[in-house]
């Protein structure tokens, strides 16, 4: 496919000009005439249930026009995750929009909507509650325990679920090794740190008919979500597009209580509400699970796997939301898929506690999964003395092998193992010196990890949406409209299904703008998440595309008086193959269609045929034929001062196959942002909590510290490797969620490398490697 | 309790009421409407709402408009727009360093400040300079590379823009 005009270039993406100058398009800035401001009272406990609640002082005070309790909302039972049915069979519902049971610090309890922002908060204070405060258990095992505080009637022992799957006798497979490795690997709760905060608008109408406008990564789940809590039909339900939110990295993918309690607020007012979160909203909102996972690996002499058990404990939080499905990914896609072993079983245990939410992070479950998985391979090779990169390449799958998730998909563009070599050949690994045996006190090390399969999507996965659809206009100007229900969250999305719609129609990129829209009026599509935009909502666009241009040319056709069929358009002049003086400018064609019947020029009207006549449009709605496997690998190279205990990162190299670079300068903004993110995973972002109130501790960015711009490494380097997958729009498969999850491991075993020890929990902070190294 | 302020931004005069407590950055957004500031955290954490206060970035969210009579203020509307755009606007634009764009005004007005006071930062400098600004999504690799294209030591074919 070296005949390429717009895809694969470093086009700029269209939104850059107006975020340098302001940024009009964030929902933040979204205001409507008359509009109300809420605000959100929260529980200062843990565990409590609400006695009485006396709103009548903050009613009195002047400005405040609505108070909202538990007793004046629907009292319907919803699960808030978005890419699942609202009714599915298989979703765990426990929670309500406001309820006389809390079960965190910090859940709301109440709501004023008032002229300003500061009379709604000073409302607040006029709210009197009575709690009676319960036993509140925040660690996941000791909730486990008998007697343990029940967080949710009739729940055993806090145990949501117990997922497990296997294969073959894993006890079998233990006895056929020579050696086998055991181990427990730890990883903390983190926070998405999106930079936009969760705001929204709500505006309600004198039928009842709500319209919102949200920072949300997922129109339609937002439509679906807030109609079913609320006990509304989803036509009653408009979510406005914004042409792009400040971030999600997975936390937007859920009903938030803003979104639920402003639509009460407006519908109560009949004004648009509007309500946004505070810094330590956001932070209690929602963040990565932290999960406890026993990893075992029976391994022969020449190094095969015979067999692999592992068992994940995760703390699900005081709801369910993510929980039960963050479990099942993090299991199958994160610690079991990569590598082969004849004999597997897995174990799971979901466990309720009076934690914040978990909610969804780029890598859903997979970057706890990697830290183990990569950790223990490293243990392995090091004990065994085999070589990483070739003990990887021996139980890993092949191009052309079936999909270890559905045997009925192949991967058909699959390159683990030129992620593997070209990313050793330049990080220098051969000549890695062996662990430990650095000298000074400043240890230098290289380590790398690698993971073999992951997802584009959800296409397979019980009950996760994954259709997408597009719609794509023609002007008569020779520009085309691309309507796509995907939101750009930051990645450029939008630019790079621009390219894609250009490239399918024969149009230059600039030609192409992508025009936002609404639920009533855009097809459906699945969340931003899974890394699956590129592939399944670019193949959607392309389908679109490919209808709208077989309308253009079946109109050119008649009126160059030609065959569809011998037609090709490109840089937006349709001409005849073979003879390119038989021209015309895809402006004159569109312009064609759209004129009036009767045509007048200067011979007088002539009459066009119908045949030529409308709007030339194309459109879909799909889902793609498989879910196609990224390989990613990882190679960083980390300085360990021993008398401070800090760990600086020098350089990263980064192999991914991701099939086709649509944009490459996009392509390695995903890279470098995920290494950020996976820097703070592995080295120094932790959410604390006051053990007694569970009260977060880590509520705004003095105390929550993520990496600046002096933590990260000044040579981070991008080998994109195109596999061209054949399912992908021309080859393309997923980036986004890879970028994050193998930064922790390789991180974790360059540490190793460097000064010979191996932590099994994240983050890896001085205090540990001091303590580590007898120094503390 | 409000008071009458009379402010200036961007070379504009505004004469305003606000509450005594009201900070910079909620007169600049809610009153003034200059919505390219942007609130992040509204703790001095994150450094979205940097603008240039007597030519100097401070963190509006962290100074009472009251404090600022008297003094001017520049924000992202006033750098430049996109007919007469900043060869720092420019430059994040050209290097990709714009993902998200929520910090994106901030770090611009920060970058500024920095390439005012040291013309010719090395790299350890850039990043020294805007670790005040956060930003989640691009790893801060093209952010630093715009900043060099801005002060001329970038890539070769930026050099004059």
């Amino acid at each position: 496919m070296t005949n390429l005009n717009v895809v694969g270039k470093s086009v700029l993406r269209q939104d850059a000009y107006d975020k340098v100058v302001g940024g009009k398009g964030f929902p933040v800035n979204v205001s409507l005439p008359g509009m109300l401001h809420g605000k959100m009272l929260r529980s200062p406990y843990p565990h409590a249930r609400i006695l009485s609640i006396d709103t009548s002082r903050a009613e009195k005070l002047p400005g405040v026009k609505a108070v909202m309790t538990p007793k004046d909302v629907p009292q319907i039972i919803f699960s808030p995750i978005f890419f699942m049915p609202a009714d599915s069979m298989a979703i765990h519902r426990d929670m309500l929009i406001l309820s006389d049971t809390v079960r965190f610090a910090g859940q709301p309890v109440a709501a004023v909507a008032a002229t300003t922002a500061a009379i709604a908060e000073q409302a607040l204070s006029l709210i009197d509650v009575e709690y009676e405060e319960l036993p509140a258990v925040f660690d996941p095992e000791e909730a486990m325990k008998d007697g343990a505080p029940e967080i949710h009637a009739g729940v055993k022992n806090n145990i949501r679920a117990t997922p497990s799957f296997g294969a073959g006798d894993v006890e079998q497979g233990f006895k056929e090794a020579d050696y086998v490795f055991e181990g427990t690997y730890e990883t903390q709760r983190v926070h998405t740190c999106y930079m936009e905060p969760r705001v929204c608008v709500s505006d309600t109408d004198s039928s009842g008919h709500i319209t919102i406008y949200s920072s949300i990564a997922h129109l339609f789940g937002l439509r679906e979500r807030l109609a079913y809590a609320l006990g509304l039909p989803v036509s009653k339900v408009t979510v406005i597009q914004a042409p792009y939110i400040g971030g999600s990295f997975g936390s937007k993918l859920d009903l938030a209580y803003i979104e639920a309690l402003s639509a009460l607020l407006s519908a109560k007012t009949k004004k648009p509400v509007r309500l946004e979160h505070t810094r330590y909203e956001d932070f209690i909102c929602n963040a990565r699970h932290p999960m406890k996972v026993h990893l075992k690996t029976g391994v022969k002499k020449d190094g095969t796997i015979t067999a692999r058990y592992a068992s994940t404990l995760c703390d699900t939080s005081a709801y369910s939301a993510h929980g039960p499905e963050v479990i099942m990914v993090h299991a199958y896609f994160g610690l079991m898929l990569g590598y082969r072993a004849p004999h597997t079983k897995w174990e799971g245990t979901v466990v309720y506690t009076n934690n914040m939410p978990g909610g969804a992070f780029r890598g859903y479950g997979a970057p706890q999964a990697a830290f183990a998985v990569e950790s223990q391979i490293d243990e392995i090779c090091e004990k065994l003395g085999f070589d990483p990169i070739e003990f990887r390449l021996k139980n890993t799958p092949r191009q052309g092998d079936p999909h270890p998730f559905n045997p009925e998909w192949k991967l058909g563009g699959y390159a683990l193992d030129q992620c593997l070599h070209k990313g050793a050949e330049r990080m220098g690994w051969a000549n890695r010196a062996k662990a430990g045996s650095a000298s000074g006190t400043k240890k230098r090390g290289i380590g790398m990890a690698a993971h073999p399969i992951w997802v584009s999507g959800c296409v397979g996965f019980p009950d996760i949406y994954e259709h997408s659809g597009a719609i794509i206009r023609l002007n008569v100007d020779g520009t085309a409209y691309l309507s796509s229900a995907t939101m750009d969250i930051g990645s450029g999305q939008n630019t790079t299904l621009c390219q894609i719609a250009a490239e399918e129609l024969g149009l230059k990129f600039e030609s192409v703008r992508l025009a936002p829209g609404n639920t009533d009026n855009l097809p459906f599509d699945a969340p931003t998440h899974a890394s699956r935009v590129t592939y399944s909502s670019g193949n959607a666009v392309k389908v679109a595309a490919a209808d709208a241009k077989k309308n253009l040319l079946e109109v050119a056709a008649i009126v160059m008086e030609a065959n569809a069929a011998d037609l090709e358009v490109r840089d937006g002049m349709i001409s005849v193959k073979g003879a390119p003086a038989r021209a015309m400018s895809v402006a004159d064609v569109v312009k064609r269609a759209e004129s009036p019947f009767m045509v007048v020029g200067a011979e007088g009207p002539t009459p066009t045929t119908l045949k030529e006549k409308g709007t030339i449009m194309g459109i879909s709605s799909v889902a793609p034929p498989a879910n196609a496997s990224p390989a990613v690998a990882e190679f960083v190279e980390v300085e360990v001062d021993t008398e401070t205990g800090q760990v600086k990162i020098l350089r990263a190299v980064y192999a991914h196959d991701l099939g086709r670079v649509v944009n490459p300068a996009a392509a390695q903004g995903q890279v470098e942002g995920g290494l950020q993110q996976g820097i703070g995973y592995a080295l120094m972002e932790k959410m604390l909590f006051d053990p007694d109130t569970g009260a977060c501790l880590t509520s705004d960015f003095l105390d929550y510290k993520m990496p600046t711009a002096v933590e990260m490494p000044s040579k981070i380097e991008c080998i994109f490797i195109e596999s061209n997958e054949p399912t992908g729009p021309y080859g393309a498969k997923s980036l986004s969620e890879a970028c994050l999850i193998v930064p922790a491991p390789a991180i974790a075993n360059a540490i190793y490398n460097a000064i010979g020890v191996r932590f099994h929990s994240l983050p890896i902070t001085p205090e540990k490697i001091l303590a580590a190294l007898g120094k503390l | 309790m409000k008071q009458l302020i009379s402010l200036e931004v961007n070379g504009d005069v505004h004469e305003i009421a606000v509450e005594a407590d009201a900070t910079l950055l909620s007169v600049l957004r809610d009153n003034l409407e200059l919505i390219g500031t942007k609130r992040g955290c509204d703790s001095g954490g994150c450094g979205c709402c940097t603008v240039h206060v007597d030519g100097k970035a401070m963190y509006s969210c962290m100074m009472y408009a009251v404090s600022a009579q008297g003094r001017k203020i520049t924000t992202i509307e006033g750098l430049g727009t996109e007919e007469r755009i900043d060869p720092m606007q420019e430059a994040f634009v050209k290097e990709g360093a714009v993902q998200c764009g929520y910090c994106t005004c901030g770090m611009i007005m920060t970058a500024k400040q920095l390439l005012h006071d040291n013309p010719h930062p090395s790299e350890d400098e850039i990043r020294h300079g805007i670790a005040g600004n956060l930003c989640r999504c691009t790893g801060y690799h093209k952010i630093v590379e715009a900043i060099k294209t801005a002060a001329g030591n970038g890539l070769p074919h930026m050099k004059g823009q």
